[in-house]
């Protein structure tokens, strides 16, 4: 199990390099980076994961770019829309995580697409750069979203996931910080550590439901 | 008026931070604003006024900011939500936690600087742009689009230049 930030955007979305965002990670206290549109290695022990987000396309070009994806070794994630398009990309083979649902409307993920995510082991992202950069309102939304998010979590364990969304090694922040942010959420130290591991139950194929002993 | 016999003294405790990134001219003044502002944002009147932050000692990229005792935890979450200090973005990582400035200039000193191997160039090409070396700390390499278009600074490494 390894503790990993879910998003960040190296160069050239951002304005620091893959390498120098793991050497700033490894000095915060991760394991392992998911990077936008960033061929994976690993960087001063550092895993760097390929994160590939897909946002703002309709649900046909999202499945057609998931069966594109669907042979590389990346992570994938898919922006959240309404109820019925995050039902939809949820059932979908190949989508590791729903992002941004704090931006999403009310209803958008609700008890019915928290059963489906913890059956089909997708996550829910928690952006933490609306906590950090946000302040009045902005931050208020979506502090309420992820408390609504996590008492579904609670009922139904689907797997959940921390990222800075940092396109700069001043976005990123240490992973003592990071728990500090999420107790604001309710989170308690175990939660936190499981929203932490939730790229590894999410990546690693999950236990066959029949075991043929011979 | 007289001071206090210390066992009257409000129980204070000090955060040793580091700014981001090296070589930032940090005004205590502002840096003080920006952290007063954070702290009421995210915990309110009531709270700020029971966390008294206060900016004490800026030595070098390190500051010593002061709260009461018992609002470690709560200074240090308000502290992580401070991306910039006017106009300047930055980033605050806490150091250490201590009962004494005195304590925290002494982690100061034991703070290792990390060697410089190779004498690095003041000038760098990336991505077929030239860039002027502005800070150089061990591994990191920060770097400035030269000329007068384009001055936000890129964060690389020693092993990104050497791949060019």
């Amino acid at each position: 199990m390894k503790i990993t930030d879910s998003c960040v955007y190296p160069y050239p979305c951002g304005d620091s390099s893959v390498r120098r965002m793991a050497l700033e990670a490894k000095n915060l206290g991760f394991d392992r980076l998911v990077a936008a549109d960033t061929p994976s290695g690993e960087f001063y022990g550092i895993e760097v994961c390929t994160g590939i987000i897909i946002r703002g396309t309709p649900l046909k070009d999202l499945i057609n770019r998931v069966k594109r994806e669907r042979n590389r070794e990346a992570v994938v994630s898919a922006e959240a829309g309404d109820n019925g398009f995050n039902r939809a990309v949820i059932s979908l083979k190949g989508v590791h995580i729903i992002r941004g649902i704090q931006s999403a409307e009310k209803t958008a993920f609700d008890h019915v697409a928290a059963k489906m995510a913890a059956d089909n082991r997708v996550a829910i992202d928690l952006d933490l750069s609306l906590l950090l950069s946000g302040r009045g309102i902005t931050r208020q939304r979506a502090m309420h979203r992820f408390r609504d998010v996590l008492t579904l979590e609670q009922r139904f364990e689907f797997p959940l996931t921390i990222s800075s969304h940092a396109h700069s090694i001043m976005d990123m922040r240490a992973v003592r910080e990071i728990t500090g942010l999420c107790s604001l959420l309710g989170m308690d130290i175990p939660d936190v550590e499981k929203a932490f591991f939730g790229v590894d139950i999410i990546i690693t194929p999950p236990d066959p439901a029949v075991k043929v002993i011979r | 008026m007289s001071t206090r016999p210390p066992t009257l003294r409000e129980k204070r405790r000090y955060l040793l931070i580091s700014v981001e990134p090296a070589g930032t001219p940090v005004n205590q003044k502002d840096l003080y604003y920006a952290v007063s502002d954070a702290t009421t944002s995210l915990w309110g009147d009531v709270m700020a006024a029971a966390i008294m932050p206060a900016v004490v000692a800026a030595e070098g990229r390190f500051v010593v900011i002061r709260c009461r005792r018992g609002t470690e935890r709560e200074l240090a979450i308000a502290l992580s939500t401070i991306t910039t200090c006017r106009d300047l973005r930055i980033a605050l990582r806490l150091v250490a936690v201590s009962g004494t400035i005195e304590s925290l200039r002494e982690r100061i000193r034991t703070v290792k600087t990390p060697v410089t191997e190779d004498p690095v160039p003041s000038e760098c090409t990336f991505e077929k742009t030239v860039f002027r070396i502005h800070h150089c700390d061990g591994q990191k390499v920060d770097v400035i689009e030269k000329g007068f278009k384009n001055t936000n600074r890129l964060f690389l490494t020693r092993e990104d230049l050497e791949e060019l």
